[in-house]
């Protein structure tokens, strides 16, 4: 009998909000330091030791903190989520969802109404932001290299802790596109499809040294062929390749119930194995130069292959299938009691390569869209976040309240967007907007604050804007409201120019939606009833 | 309390929260005078003034979330719109609400959920007919066409256009071996060509499915690598694993039942064939799913939902709520049915459900109570039935001298001579009136018993409580009226509650009843239930209070408002567009008296170390 232990009542918590004010205004202090390129890196090590994290991403430092506080667990999780979508403005949301918090509980209007309008505040940007006339859409040029390049360097810059300098950055910015545009194809259908593009992480190698090619690499754990490498070519000059998915090692492990019963002097692991043997008698016949297999072939089998001049490589796993038939137009072939010569597939050339200490077959295809990246770094984990980044960017009233409870409402909502905007100044510097773009302009520090601007400033935050007399700036600080820009602000005069800083559209557009929504959710508690079993 | 109010919500998608605001305040004013003579009247409460305010007084107040002149039972899109909309104000944060109210009456209306077969299908696959995403605003959530399921293409061959897909539920591959069964092998050579059969036997099984225009292969069970295989070899695209549930859904909306080839030969058409206007793969998150749609074989057009949130929590939420929504809604289209018969029979019939009727006497009624699985029949509960049976004859008296006062009972039965016929010497032709009524519904009555001794050791009282209102199911489209013609229709006219009544929101129900209770309970003149009357007339004032409690003196402003037009016969003062399901509601009321009589009879509490086992045989008589 198992011991019962008495259950403990539920924890009860009653406006929790009051007790949040000190541990938000701490988070969102952690988060504004660390938020746009000038932002700073953060440590998170435990006291007892271990691993120690240098960082200014929110995933790893939201990751990372142990929030205790109930709503402000809501708001982490709400982030993460965010950025586990987007892989992109999660400090953005995190300090917009704080800041409202903050301006919205203390304007003491009941949560309903603050709500209400939030949302409508929030359908008015997001109106906005969808419309043509919104000025902080820069439409990626797919046929002009620049933006794309602009918008790969912006996100390699905001994260310091890669300790990426200036040349790296350019570097792989470069292999970045031109990976990715090994992925679009050639010959464009109705609908095209983008293809792969495998990254080869290879640690202890300077991150010059990384490169793109086309085709893929298939890593195996030593120099098993031939010397000199050669390839058996068909008549055509074409390599043709066969893929397995299924084991050829040669054990018996079909997990049937019943039983087999077995004569005497007879097995059938010798039976398997003369199968297997037939198989690379017909291999050899159909003139097949290449046999990748998923899962382990026999060493006899191997031998065997050797001998008749085929390459074989085994325990490719199975993240390298999709591409693989990719690659060689084959397909996987799940038994070996019959095979398809219509399964086959074709190469152009099959190489050996070495790079830093690890060995690979190299399969060049004749015309594909998957190519392998060689990423040399200490970090492999920025990759991921720079593909889903350059994809996404390729997919591109009445309300029942008082004037004044609207207006404090409003005000509150737009000091959180300029408290975002202001956590890009880290040094003291000051932030200025301007009143015919409304871009943002960064001061450095250390001047006087009446000095004339145009000759301090030569472009805007983002690049896109540069200094002329008449832009008429003011400063941009939340905490003493400033006065709405009466016009529509122009259309950006400059064009996409070099060393511009560029931002994810849809990452943006959904972190503004899911802050000011974790905001109202957050804004409606009224307690917490916590299980403590 | 606490397992009552689960138990109501479970049943009707609502109110777990008056249940218990309710349940208090009539405890509460029950803490004086006799808990056993209070729980003794609350049956002859229910029946003779309860039910008598729901289905006289209540009635004219009425709406009818049906059509007027449409097409028999289908929801009115403005209604289901009214209804679900102030489901989900007590449930869900102002932020929300509306979206949330859209979605429900997209999925509604898109699946054809504003009829009752769809509406069930919809309610109970719910939770294979939604899919969440977490990280996204709300306003990213949709209704797509068609079905998700929660896996990944095994192999995906794309397709466009209409294409057909069957289901199978075991390997298509054949086995050497099965269960208990032993496979001797003579030769190696036997072995090979065993194997390579079975290969062969695959890929022929496959090819039929191709030739017989199948390109979607659905399995509930893992299929062999070389199913796969031969699948993508053949452009059949597999989706493997499904869960019994899916394997369910997709057999019930496409009205088909799993392929199996059988025997030797793969010849023959594939009759069990769904047919699939779409089959693609989607990504939601980092979860894959397989999107398929199918087109109906039947009333429920398949359609899914997406829910999208910042937070996975709130995901869940929201899909609770609105399956609560759609259980409410199925209630809507249920019926309270008039106890056909003299109401003081009540008990009697109780005890007959469990073993089939029999004629009325005294000591039969004894015998029968306990054949219908009462723990222990003391000498006390000797003595209640024997009060019933006498409070039984009262009541006729006082049905005789309603008659007179010129309003003949729209809803109580006219022979009252008849059924006390019944009563006092037990004339067959009445028992043989009373057998089809009580026969049609046996699975409510046997179901609400069931669930009741679960939790109450006093089950005596259960029985005689449980069955004071038949409630027959109206779901079953044309059933209805077959049930009313069928040997009771002189007997019952009508019911206590029609399908798809519907009030407006905001403490309407509970002051209407209020009044009415109180209206009807001045014709009784029995003490115990007049008492009773006043308790709960009062009780129900709770809920408006709680309602308006936000503002100052806006439950007195309410009360006297709605009473003032009631007394003058005047139309409700209304300013309200959400609406609820008066069935919900009345079955609240009942839920809640039930409980109130469990409770009252409870007269010692005692504590136990080891967790109870749940006993399963009913006459256990060695437990005391």
């Amino acid at each position: 009998m198992s011991r019962l232990e008495a259950k403990k009542p539920s924890l009860f918590i009653s406006e929790p909000l009051t007790t949040v004010s000190q541990p938000l205004s701490l988070l969102i202090a952690i988060l504004k330091s660390c938020y746009g390129p000038a932002g700073r890196l953060k440590q998170l090590h435990n006291g007892v030791g271990g691993y120690v994290c240098l960082t200014s991403q929110s995933s790893a430092i939201l990751g990372h903190l142990s929030v205790s506080h109930p709503v402000l667990k809501v708001l982490t999780a709400s982030v993460q989520n965010h950025v586990s979508r987007f892989s992109d403005c999660g400090l953005f949301t995190a300090i917009l969802c704080c800041s409202l918090i903050e301006n919205f509980k203390n304007l003491n209007i009941a949560s309903c109404t603050i709500i209400k309008i939030s949302k409508h505040l929030l359908s008015l940007c997001t109106d906005y932001l969808k419309s043509k006339a919104c000025g902080c859409q820069v439409s990626v040029d797919f046929s002009n290299l620049e933006t794309l390049l602009c918008l790969v360097r912006s996100i390699l810059t905001s994260k310091p802790a890669c300790m990426l300098n200036k040349t790296e950055v350019d570097c792989l910015a470069v292999l970045i596109v031109k990976a990715f545009m090994y992925t679009v194809p050639c010959h464009p259908e109705t609908k095209p499809v983008l293809g792969k593009c495998v990254t080869v992480p290879l640690k202890g190698k300077r991150v010059l040294d990384s490169t793109v090619i086309p085709g893929l690499l298939i890593e195996t754990p030593e120099i098993q062929f031939a010397k000199p490498f050669s390839v058996k070519r068909t008549s055509s000059d074409a390599v043709k390749v066969v893929v397995f998915c299924v084991s050829m090692s040669g054990d018996l492990f079909d997990p049937e119930e019943g039983t087999v019963t077995v004569h005497h002097k007879i097995s059938l692991e010798m039976s398997e194995l003369d199968q297997l043997l037939n198989v690379g008698k017909q291999l050899v016949n159909d003139e097949v130069g290449l046999v990748v297999c998923q899962k382990v072939i026999h060493p006899s089998l191997k031998q065997y292959l050797k001998d008749n001049h085929i390459i074989a490589v085994d325990r490719a796993g199975l993240s390298v299938m999709e591409p693989l038939s990719q690659v060689t137009g084959s397909k996987p072939i799940a038994s070996i009691y019959s095979l398809s010569p219509s399964c086959y597939g074709s190469l152009k050339d099959v190489r050996a390569e070495s790079f830093a200490s690890k060995h690979f077959v190299h399969l060049i295809p004749n015309d594909t869209t998957v190519c392998s990246l060689i990423l040399c770094n200490r970090n492999e984990t920025t990759w991921d976040e720079l593909k889903t980044c350059c994809l996404s960017t390729s997919s591109s009233k009445d309300v029942e309240c008082s004037p004044t409870q609207y207006q404090l409402i409003t005000d509150a909502f737009c000091h959180s967007l300029e408290s975002v905007a202001c956590s890009l100044s880290h040094d003291g510097g000051e932030i200025l907007t301007d009143m015919a773009y409304g871009h943002c302009w960064l001061v450095p520090s250390g001047f006087p604050s009446a000095s004339n601007w145009s000759d301090l400033l030569s472009k805007c935050g983002c690049g896109i804007n540069s200094s002329t007399k008449d832009l008429n700036w003011r400063h941009l600080q939340p905490l003493f409201g400033s006065s709405p820009i009466e016009s529509c602000p122009k259309e950006p005069s400059g064009k996409v120019t070099d060393f511009m800083t560029l931002d994810c559209f849809a990452a943006k557009y959904n972190g503004l939606q899911v802050a000011v929504e974790t905001a109202n959710l957050i804004l409606d508690l009224s307690c917490v009833i916590e299980d403590q079993n | 309390m606490a397992a009552c109010a689960c138990r109501h919500q479970s049943a009707t998608g609502d109110g777990a929260k008056t249940f218990v605001l309710l349940l208090a305040a009539v405890l509460g004013a029950m803490r004086e005078g006799s808990p056993r003579r209070a729980a003794r009247a609350l049956p002859a409460f229910e029946r003779r003034v309860l039910e008598r305010a729901v289905a006289r007084g209540l009635r004219p107040h009425l709406r009818s979330a049906f059509p007027a002149g449409g097409p028999g039972e289908e929801l009115e899109a403005a209604a289901l719109e009214a209804l679900l909309e102030a489901y989900l104000r007590g449930r869900l944060g102002p932020g929300e609400r509306r979206a949330v109210t859209l979605l429900g009456c997209e999925l509604c209306a898109r699946c054809g959920a504003r009829r009752p077969p769809a509406l069930r299908l919809l309610c109970g696959r719910f939770a294979q007919l939604h899919a969440a995403a977490a990280g996204l605003p709300l306003a990213r959530s949709r209704v797509l066409p068609g079905v998700l399921l929660r896996r990944d293409f095994a192999a995906y061959c794309p397709a466009g256009g209409r294409l057909r897909a069957v289901l199978v539920t075991r390997c298509l591959r054949p086995v050497l071996t099965g269960p208990g069964v032993e496979c001797a092998v003579r030769s190696e050579r036997q072995h090979r060509a065993a194997l390579r059969w079975c290969g062969g036997r695959t890929e022929a099984v496959m090819e039929h499915l191709r030739s017989g225009g199948v390109r979607l292969l659905l399995s509930g069970v893992k299929q062999h690598e070389e199913v796969i295989f031969y699948a993508k070899l053949h452009g059949v695209s597999v989706v493997e694993c499904l869960s019994s549930e899916e394997v369910a859904l997709i057999s019930e909306i496409a009205g088909i039942s799993p392929y199996d080839p059988a025997g030797d030969s793969v010849q023959g058409e594939i009759a069990e064939a769904a047919v699939v206007t779409f089959c693609q793969p989607l990504l939601l998150g980092s979860q894959r799913y397989v999107h398929i749609g199918f087109s109906s074989a039947g009333a429920f057009q398949p359609h899914c939902l997406v829910l999208c949130a910042p937070v996975d929590a709130i995901n869940e939420q929201h899909a609770a709520t609105l399956h609560g929504a759609f259980t409410m809604l199925l209630q809507l289209f249920r019926a309270v049915d008039q106890e056909c018969g003299a109401e003081g029979e009540s008990q009697n019939s109780a005890s007959g459900v469990g073993s089939g009727y029999s004629p009325a006497t005294e000591t039969r009624v004894v015998t029968e109570s306990i054949a219908c699985g009462s723990s222990q029949v003391s000498e006390h509960q000797l003595g209640a039935c024997r009060g019933e049976t006498a409070a039984q004859s009262s009541d006729l008296a006082l049905q005789e001298s309603e008659r007179p006062d010129g309003t003949p009972p729209a809803s109580a039965p006219g022979p009252h001579s008849k059924e006390l016929s019944v009563c006092t010497d037990g004339a067959d032709s009445a028992g043989t009136h009373k057998l089809p009524a009580l026969c049609e519904c046996p699975d409510g009555m046997n179901e609400s018993h069931r669930r009741q001794q679960a939790v109450c050791s006093h089950r005596n009282y259960c029985t005689a409580v449980a069955s004071t209102a038949t409630l027959c199911e109206h779901l079953g489209v044309g059933k209805g009226p077959e049930k009313a013609g069928y040997g009771v229709t002189q007997s019952c006219p009508s019911s206590i509650l029609e399908a798809g009544s519907v009030l407006p929101v905001g403490g309407y129900f509970e002051i209407l009843l209020h009044y009415y209770i109180q209206h009807y309970a001045k014709q009784v003149q029995q003490s115990a239930v007049t008492v009773i009357s006043n308790v709960v007339a009062d009780a129900l004032l709770s809920i408006p209070k709680a309602l308006y409690g936000t503002e100052r003196n806006g439950f007195t402003k309410f009360y006297l408002e709605t009473t003032e037009a009631l007394r003058k016969n005047q139309p409700l003062p209304v300013n309200e567009k959400g609406l609820e399901s008066v069935y919900c509601k009345y079955q609240l009321v009942t839920s809640v008296l039930h409980c109130v009589t469990e409770l009252l009879n409870i007269d010692l509490i005692i504590g136990v170390k080891r967790p109870l086992q749940k006993t399963e045989d009913k006459d256990s008589d060695d437990d005391f």
